[in-house]
This record gives C-alpha cells, structure tokens and sequence, in this order.
C-alpha cells in the first residue's frame, strides 16, 4: 500500500468507527469499548508504517468542488512538523483509548463516549494532514464540536452542560478571526494551499492576517484573553482532559501556528512571545490555588501552552513543536493518573482529601512522579529538552521580560508539582475515599507506565530509540544541540526552581488535611483562585449582552412590528374609516367597505409610486 | 430556447401536478377511508422526491441554464428547469417528503382535507421552482400560499389567528408590489405579460438597454424581500411559522419563503440590476441587520419553536449578503453560496421545526424554563437535534457550512467591518443555538417532564420521525461531504450573473449610480 492510501485510511478508519458505533454499538459498551481502542491501535500502527516507511514529504491533493472562484481543497501535506504531530496524536491516543476501558467500566453511555472519541480522532488527524488553510478549518470546527460533546458526557449535571457550551461558543469567537483571516489570505495571495502560500508571502506580510490568523490559536490553545474555558472543560471524563484538553487538541492550535509561521508578522510575533510568556506565569501560580487535582493540571497545561505559543513567538516553531510532543506524553500521563487516583478513591477529586496514595497505588505513583519531574524539567527528563531550550531561547534573544516570565513560570510548576505530590502521595490519607483506595486495573497502569516510565522520562535523550526517526527532523538539531552548561542562564532558572520545588514539597506538609499557603496567607491564596476575566464576561454577558439582545427585541416588537407596520396600516385605515364616517354619518358597512378598499388601493399606489 | 426531452418534461409534469391532484381528491374526498387517503398522499409525497432526485443525476440532462431553458409549454405555463432551479426543486421535494411523513403520523381533524391542504402546498412550491414563466412562477406561489394561510387558520397553535392574518397581509402585499415592478419593467420594453419567460424577461432587457426607474426595481427587490422576511419586512416570519401546524412551517419556512430569493435572483439581479447605488446599500444593511439585529432577537427567546422561527430568519441574512456581492460586485461565489444555503437551510430548518415538534408533543410545552434533561428520556431524538441545530450554525459535514463559509470568502474584497459583522453570525448562532440544546436537552431533567414521565412514560422519536429527520439530514451530509452536487449546477449560473453585474449597469438611472464610480 502507498503512503497516500495508508493515510487514507488513518484519516477514514475513525470516523467509520465512529459511525458504526453510534449507529449499532449504542447499547454494547463493552464491545463498542474494544472496537474504538482496537481502531486506535491499529491508526497508530498505520502511522508509524508510515513513518518508518518515508522520509520525505508526502503530497496528494483533491478539489471537492469549486464555489465561484474558490477551489474547495482536500489534499495532504505530510512535512516534517507533521510527522511529529502525527507520532504524537496517534500514539498518545492509543493508549488513552486502552485507559479509557478501564476507566469507563462503569459508564452507562460508553457506547456515545467512544463514538465521541473515534470522532475526535478523525478530527484531529483531519488538522494533522491538511494540506490548505480550508481544510484545517473544517476539522479545527469538528475537532470544537467533537470536544463540545464529548465535555457534555455527562450532561445531566448542570455545570457539564455550561462547561461545554463555554467551550464551543470560545472556541467560536476565536474562529471568527480565523474565518476572517482565511479570507484576507485568500484576497492577498489568491490560495489557500500551504505550500504555495509558502512561495507566495514574502517578508513583508502584514500584521492583521496573523493577527487574525491568531485568533484562531488563542481559542483553540485557550490563550488569554480566551483561555477561560479550558478550566471549566475538565467537566468531562479524565480521559477526554487527557487526549483533548491536554495532549492534542489544545496542541493543535501550536501546531497550526508552526505551520503558518511564515504568515506571522514581526509585531505578531512579539506579541505572542510577551502574552504566551505571560500567561505562563500567571496560569502556573494559579495552579497553586486550586484543590480539584484535575483543575490544577489544567492550568498547568494553560502554562505550558503559553510556553509553546511563546517559543513561536521567540521565532523558534521547532521548540514549541518538540515541546508539544514532549508536554504530550508527560501531561497525558499526569492526567491518566490523576485519573486513576480519581477512579482508585471512588471520585474524589479533591486533593486535599487525599494523601498517602503511594502505598495504596505505587503503579500509579511512581509513573505520576515521574512525569512531574518530566513537567518540572528535572535534567535529562523529557520536559527538560524542550522547556530548557525555549527559556534559553528567550535569554539569548534578549528578550528580558520574555525571559523573566518564562523563569517564574519555571519556578511556578516547580511549586505546584511539589505541592501535588505531597498532598496527593505523600502523608496520610485524609478522607476514607483515600483509606481504601485501591490501584487501577492493567487497562489503566499499563497506559501510564508506557507514556510515564519510558515516555516521560526518556522521549528527550532515548528520542532516537522511542520516536520513529523521521518524525525527528524538525527537532533533531535542537535535540543534539540541547547540553548541561551548569552556567547557563535556563540551567541556573531550573536549578533554582527544582530547591523551591523540594521546599514548596515540604512546605505544604505542615498542614494535614489543609492548604498550607491558604492557612498561612488567604488573600494571597484567595487572589490566585479568583477568575477574573471570568467575572468580567459574566458581567459582559449579563448587564451588556443580554440588556442589549432585550433592548433589541423591545425595538422590534415597538417600533418595526407596531409603529411601523400596525400604526401605519391600521392608522391609515382607521383614518379612512374616520373620514368615511364623518362625511357619511351612518356607519353603513357597505360604504366603509368601498372606503376601505379605495384606501388601501391608496396606499399601494402610494408605495409603488 | 431548446426543448426539454418528452421523458423529463412529463416528469417534471408529474411532480408537480400529483401532489395537486392527489390533493385534490382528499379535499373531495373527504370522507375516503383512511387507509385509502394514506397511501393515496404517501405516494404524492414520495413521487417528486423520486423525479427530482432522478433529475439531479446528470444522466438525466434535466436542466438547462439561465438564459437557456429547456422547456415544454403547457396551458400558458412555461415548464422548465436551470441549474439554480434544479437544486431548489430537489430540496423542496425532499422537504416535501420530510413534511409529509410527518402529517402523515399525525393526527388532526378533517385528516383528508388537512393532508390534501399541505399536498396543494406543496405542489404549488414544486411549481415555483419548475415554471419559468412570470405568470406561472405567481400563480404557483399564490397557489402555495393560500392553503398556508387556511392550515395556519385552522390547524395551527396558540395565536394563529393574528399569524395568520398578519402573514396573509404581508405575503399579499409583497407579492403585489414584485409584481408591480416586474408589469412596469415590462411595459418599459414593451413586454406582455402573458408571454414573458424569464429568458425573454432577460433578453429583452439586455438587448433594450433602456433605463428602468430604481423605485421599480426597489418595489421589486423588496416586494422579494417581504417573501424572503428581509430586515425590516420580517415581522410576519417568526409567529407565522410558531403558530403554523408543523408540516407547513416546515414547507414554508424550508422551501416555499425561497420564492422570493428566487424571484431576486432571477428577476431583480438579473435582469434589473442593483447596480451599485443607494438602493445596493438599503438592500446590503437591511441585509446585514437580518444577521445581526435578528441574530440578537434570537437571544431574547424564551421558547424553542419562537427561537427556531427567528433564526429562520436571522439565517435569511447570509443569503441576503451572498447575492448582494454577486448581483452588485460581480462576484461569482456570493451566488454560489446563496444557492447552496438556500439549499442546505431549506432542510436542516425543516429538521428542526420537525423535531421541535418531536419535543413539544413529549412534554406538552415549547418553553425553555420549563425544559431540561431530555436527554436522559429521549437519547435519539437528543442527538438528531443537536445534528440538526449543529448544521444549522455550520458544522462542516452539513451542506450550510459550504454556503456560510462561500459567502464570507465572497465578501473578502469588501470593508473589513462589513465583514466582521457577517462572520459575527458564527458567534451569534452558536450561542443561541447552543443555549437552546443545554436548556432543552442538558443538565437536570426539569420538573414538568419529570410530572409528564410519571403519568405516562416518554417515549424516544417513533419511526415515522426518525424517517423523516434521517431523509433531511441525511441529504443534508450528502451535500456536505460531496459539494461538487450542488456547485457543479449553479457555478455556471452564478459565473454568468457575476459578468452581467460587472458589466456597465443601464445608463440614465441616477438613483443606481453612486457618486464615487
């Protein structure tokens, strides 16, 4: 089979899975289950196929059709970013898969949330292929409705079905700018393919297409000032924080910027890497303040996400790519364990109700720590070779303030995931739910001991082993070239952040049971859990929107509906009817008959006029 | 003028003559057994939905262009297809089918006389679409209008009294006014009215050059645009198709409102020219209100079947803007993608109407606040719905995300705030659409179908409306995933409209001629 009919069908398989489970699998969960993970197996064996058979890009290009002028393109672009991503998507999704039997066992809807999850993978691998800005489009909205259902899993609980439509409706507003940007991309080069894009924009490309072209990535990466969603997003099941709210889709927006990234202007650039930067920070120390173990891993990846947006911005896409491959197997592995350790004390989400979890699950244990040290950069962890490189990036770019962010946040995940690790692991349980928990089934150990164990750990130095080598050629150089200089400025940031770490791990051991920095200082604590721009869409929502959609409708019923149109005709008439009546006297109904129909030939002269 | 083949015109006949035959016989029959009247209109709404899909295959060699008909004459009409008429016909058959099923599963008074009402109905949109004759395309659509007006009168819900005045008024009036602009257009060439084809009509104009007054193509474009609920003509739209019986809004607010889209592309950008004068900007920001002013209407709604109605209208706005590039700026995608929303609203909006319908005769009520938690009773009909209302904001799959995304591409050569305000009905329609899903189906089972479930189970969509939905949604997709369907008919169409618009509009109309060209 070639390389173009493989990708055939590692683009197709899915959603014929997704298909044949929604339409006959509703009511075999177990069976739907296996089918979905089996689909997935067998997309990521197809993939590396792919990828161990070539090594150069692979084109193929389709017209669906043509509306007007435009040629509707369906086509693939196989390139050394996507190769990685491509590595990243179907292996990472693999094993979520084989996580989410054991996870959902008990779930009623498997059959729907294994649909939902086979539908993700076409969506996403649909952005992977595309070979034109178009085509990206219709799968970044598949892959936003593939999320927006799979969010509503449980859509019988209130705030599942608020989280979801927050989701959709960001995402939403971030895709206006992307629909406009596609279109100025059309109107200035006249294509939309990447390739010949590629040829056609010069130096000098001008800010607003990035700047739009951007909005797509801040939704769909949850940037500020549309990061707002991604939190509330970890309504759905953990499996689907894993795969969609962490490891691939968020990415997707990453990934997109990479491919685009000669249509992302000087200015555009800046911004990127100040904003990503920032947020970086900003989400780490929000991490501390949250108890919902899964809340905190989310802002986390908000962090990580701004890292990835800023190395775009320092002007470095093959960093944020290889950061995004490495923050891949090392948040999926964060998640799938806070999933287990969720699933192992009967739904409890709370870590402050947890604690002494190393004895009950030491599978889970071990694979968590080990990708928090992946998270925290520790040297010659995966994480390491691509947060280390971006900081250094940032310092040698002498870009100060870049740089600064970019070592708080450092320091800011160092804290966080001392904190995690104490109150989840460590001590003693604090809740029954964390007296009896008990470790996962093989279906949920053996996923996070692959992606933790080996993939956590070894993805950066064993790269060559672990990732099949054509998927490495964006981010060789920057691997080979990734060395210990104990006087580097990033070694120095992480040096440091690594001692806070271990003291942030002591620190919140003196309080069982409590948060340790809410006991000692609430208004800090209280300040970093606050949602700010939350608040402020609300109050956008409620006192500007909704009083402006009422105001609205009040015009319409007042003025189109009644003076206008009744006033008007009914006035008219009852005028007539008046004059009639005056001139008459009697109220003969055959007169005012004749008036009233002498009227209205009236008023349609009068308006055809 | 080339002469449809003896197969496909009498084809085209029976399509659109059996619904009205059919119909005929139930309202004289009215006491025919019910068996009989069934599979009597079963086939009546099944028959064109067979024809004209069998049309739309390009063995058939169905169809000829604008300017160049095949037609067949018959009785003073003029019968004949082009390539923007065929994909409406089919949709309205579909339609048709969809409805039909539909009335078919229910159970009213007078069923003979109810069912051989919407076969009328039908017959008469099918005829909008399969005529190109001025006097047939009116006749037809005053055909179809005529037993809207009765079903609302007499079978319709809560306030159908005042909808069904109000809509009568103003459908009356629109159709007049086109009219009036199209009998004085005429008598500016020298026209007679019984025999205009909309090719003469073309023709005519096109060799004449003569000056048409702008106030008779206003008259016209907005007499159109009453039809279409064009902003600020709409307030007949929302209570009309809240108060119609469920098969009509769905005719009506799918297929039969397209007669007057129909009539501005054929008639006002064809042959009259906007041109690119004050009467081109009335029509952009009246337009432009449709999605945006509309679009905020449909946040106020506190009901499901007054939200559907207004974003049926809200919807209107992109058509709107799509022919406006093409008719004023010469640009062929606008066009392209109006047909195609056209096509594509016309079913995922009946989808909805029937499935809102599903909702309300589960639990009795439309509102919003008494809602909620559907999902956990009625699983397929939960999913249909969410298919439906996402294709109606323009999920790619579904044949709207084709239309949408064509005409904002179209607009891309246009003032980027004008574009902002178009592309803003992706944000507008997903949050009320969105809004309706969790308030309906998500979250808490509400208290009132709680109340409902316990006196009598509710129960999932029955057969009859898992058919229906499946046949729109399903075509819906198909158009979706294979666009080349529906462009390969109206790109040509829409490539010509283009260059006649980018050629000099007709001299001495000074109204059409902006002072900066």
């Amino acid at each position: 089979m070639n390389s173009v009919s493989l990708l055939h069908w590692i683009l197709f398989l899915p959603l014929g899975a997704a298909a044949f489970s929604a339409l006959f699998l509703r009511r075999q969960g177990a069976f739907a289950a296996w089918f979905s993970t089996l689909t997935a197996f067998i997309i990521a064996g197809l993939a590396l196929t792919i990828l161990t058979q070539t090594s150069e890009d692979i084109k193929w290009h389709y017209e669906l059709g043509k509306i007007g002028g435009i040629s509707l393109g369906f086509g693939y672009l196989i390139d050394a970013h996507a190769r990685l991503m491509l590595f990243v998507v179907s292996f990472v999704a693999a094993w979520i898969h084989l996580f989410s039997v054991g996870y959902m066992k008990e779930d009623e809807a498997r059959g729907r949330f294994f649909a939902g999850l086979s539908i993700f993978m076409f969506s996403i691998l649909g952005i992977v292929v595309a070979d034109n800005l178009l085509m990206t489009f219709i799968f970044w909205e598949l892959v936003g409705f593939s999320s927006y259902m799979l969010i509503a899993h449980y859509f019988d609980t209130d705030f599942a079905a608020e989280a979801s439509k927050k989701a959709f409706i960001t995402n939403r507003i971030g895709d206006l700018g992307f629909i406009l940007g596609i279109a100025l991309c059309l109107k200035l080069y006249g294509t939309l393919d990447f390739a010949e894009l590629k040829l056609q924009a010069g130096s000098a490309v001008p800010i607003a297409l990035g700047l739009l072209l951007m909005c797509g990535f801040l939704g769909k990466s949850a940037q500020f000032p549309l990061h707002v969603w991604l939190t509330d997003a970890m309504a759905g099941p953990t499996p689907v924080s894993a795969l969609i709210h962490a490891a691939t889709m968020v990415a997707a927006g990453v990934y997109f910027m990479a491919r685009i990234s000669f249509l992302l202007a000087p200015e555009v650039l800046d911004w990127l890497a100040i904003s990503g930067a920032g947020m970086a920070a900003l989400a780490g120390l929000c991490a501390l303040a949250q108890t919902d173990i899964k809340k905190s891993l989310a802002y986390s990846t908000l962090a990580h996400l701004g890292i990835m947006g800023c190395a775009i911005g320092l002007g470095h896409p093959e960093l944020a790519v290889l950061h995004m491959a490495m923050h891949a197997f090392f948040k999926a592995t964060l998640f799938l364990g806070a999933g287990s350790v969720i699933h192992g004390c009967h739904h409890e989400q709370d870590m402050l109700k947890m604690g002494g979890l190393l004895k009950k699950m030491p599978i889970t244990a071990v694979t968590f720590i080990a990708a928090t040290l992946s998270n925290c950069a520790v040297p010659f962890f995966a994480g390491w070779y691509s947060k280390d490189a971006i900081i250094e990036a940032a310092w040698h770019g002498g870009h100060f303030w870049v740089f600064s962010f970019l070592a708080l946040a450092a320091i800011a995940t160092c804290l966080y995931s001392g904190r995690m690790i104490r109150l989840v692991f460590m001590g003693a349980p604090n809740s029954k739910a964390a007296t009896h928990a008990h470790e996962s089934p093989w279906t949920m150990t053996l996923p996070i001991s692959v992606l933790g164990i080996v993939y956590a750990v070894g993805a950066g130095f064993a790269a060559n082993i672990l990732i099949p080598h054509s998927s490495l050629q964006v981010v060789e150089k920057s691997l080979n070239e990734m060395a210990f200089h104990l006087t580097a400025p990033a070694t120095i940031v992480g040096a440091g952040a690594l001692i806070l770490g271990f003291l942030s791990f002591k620190f919140y051991g003196w309080f069982a049971g409590q948060d340790s920095l809410q006991k000692i200082s609430p208004r800090t604590y209280q300040i970093l859990e606050y949602r700010w721009m939350d608040t402020f869409y609300n109050w956008y929502i409620d006192k500007v929107q909704r009083r402006f959609a009422e105001f609205i409708v009040f015009l319409d019923l007042l003025v189109i509906n009644g003076l206008a149109v009744r006033w008007t005709v009914g006035g008219t008439f009852a005028a007539l009817g008046h004059i009639s009546n005056a001139i008459f006297h009697r109220g003969q109904t055959r007169l005012n008959a004749i008036w009233i129909t002498l009227g209205s030939l009236l008023f349609i002269w009068f308006l055809v006029r | 003028m080339e002469n449809f083949n003896t197969v496909n015109s009498s084809l085209l006949l029976a399509a659109i003559f059996t619904p009205i035959l059919v119909g005929l016989i139930l309202l004289v029959g009215r006491n025919l057994p019910r068996s009989f009247a069934t599979g009597f209109a079963l086939t009546a709404f099944t028959l064109p939905a067979l024809i004209t899909v069998w049309f739309f295959l390009p063995c058939a060699e169905a169809y000829g262009s604008v300017t160049q008909y095949r037609q067949t004459n018959i009785w003073g009409f003029c019968f004949g297809l082009n390539g923007i008429s065929l994909p409406l016909i089919a949709m309205t058959a579909l339609v048709g089918l969809a409805a039909g099923i539909k009335a078919l599963d229910q159970e009213v008074e007078s069923r003979n006389a109810y069912l051989g009402l919407i076969l009328f109905m039908l017959g008469g949109t099918l005829g909008v679409f399969g005529t190109n004759n001025i006097i047939g395309f009116y006749f037809f659509h005053e055909f179809a209008l005529i037993p809207t007006f009765v079903l609302t009168l007499f079978w319709g819900g809560e306030g159908r009294r005042s909808a069904a005045m109000q809509m009568a008024i103003y459908l009356t009036v629109g159709a007049m006014l086109s009219l009036a602009g199209i009998v004085i257009a005429m008598q500016t060439v020298g026209l007679g009215i019984e025999d205009a084809t909309f090719e003469q009509l073309f023709l005519a104009f096109h060799q004449s050059q003569l000056p048409l007054p702008a106030a008779t193509t206003a008259i016209t474009l907005f007499g159109f645009g009453t039809l279409a609920s064009l902003f600020p003509f709409h307030s007949w739209a929302a209570p009309g198709y809240s108060a119609a019986p469920t098969p009509v809004s769905m005719i009506h607010a799918g297929a039969l409102k397209k007669f007057g889209l129909y009539g501005i592309i054929m008639i006002v950008a064809a042959t009259m020219k906007i041109g690119t004068g004050t009467l081109s900007h009335w029509f952009l920001w009246c337009s432009v209100a449709n999605v945006f002013i509309v679009g905020l209407i449909c946040f106020g709604q506190r009901d499901l079947k007054q939200m559907l109605s207004w974003s049926s209208v809200a919807h209107m706005g992109p058509i709107f803007v799509g022919i406006w590039v093409c008719a004023t700026q010469g640009v062929a995608e606008g066009l392209d993608a109006a047909i195609f929303l056209m096509v594509a609203h016309g079913l995922s909006c009946a989808a909805l109407f029937l499935l809102a319908n599903a909702v309300r005769t589960r639990t009795g009520t439309y509102r919003f606040d008494e809602l909620g938690g559907l999902a956990r009773h009625t699983p397929v009909l939960s999913a249909f719905f969410i298919a439906a209302i996402m294709a109606s904001i323009g999920l790619p799959g579904f044949g709207n995300f084709w239309g949408e995304l064509g005409v904002f591409l179209s607009l891309r050569n246009q003032p980027f705030i004008l574009q902002v305000f178009v592309v803003s009905t992706v944000v507008i329609s997903a949050i009320y659409a969105l809004r309706a899903v969790a308030s309906v189906f998500f979250g808490k089972v509400s208290s009132t179908i709680e109340a409902r479930h316990a006196y009598a189970p509710i129960v999932d969509l029955n057969g009859a409306e898992r058919t229906a939905t499946i046949i729109l949604l399903g075509a819906s997709l198909v158009i979706g995933f294979i666009p080349s369907l529906i462009t390969n008919y109206t790109n040509p169409e829409a490539q010509a409209l283009a260059r006649i618009a980018q050629a000099k509009p007709f001299k001495a109309a000074p109204l059409q001629e902006s002072p900066r060209n």
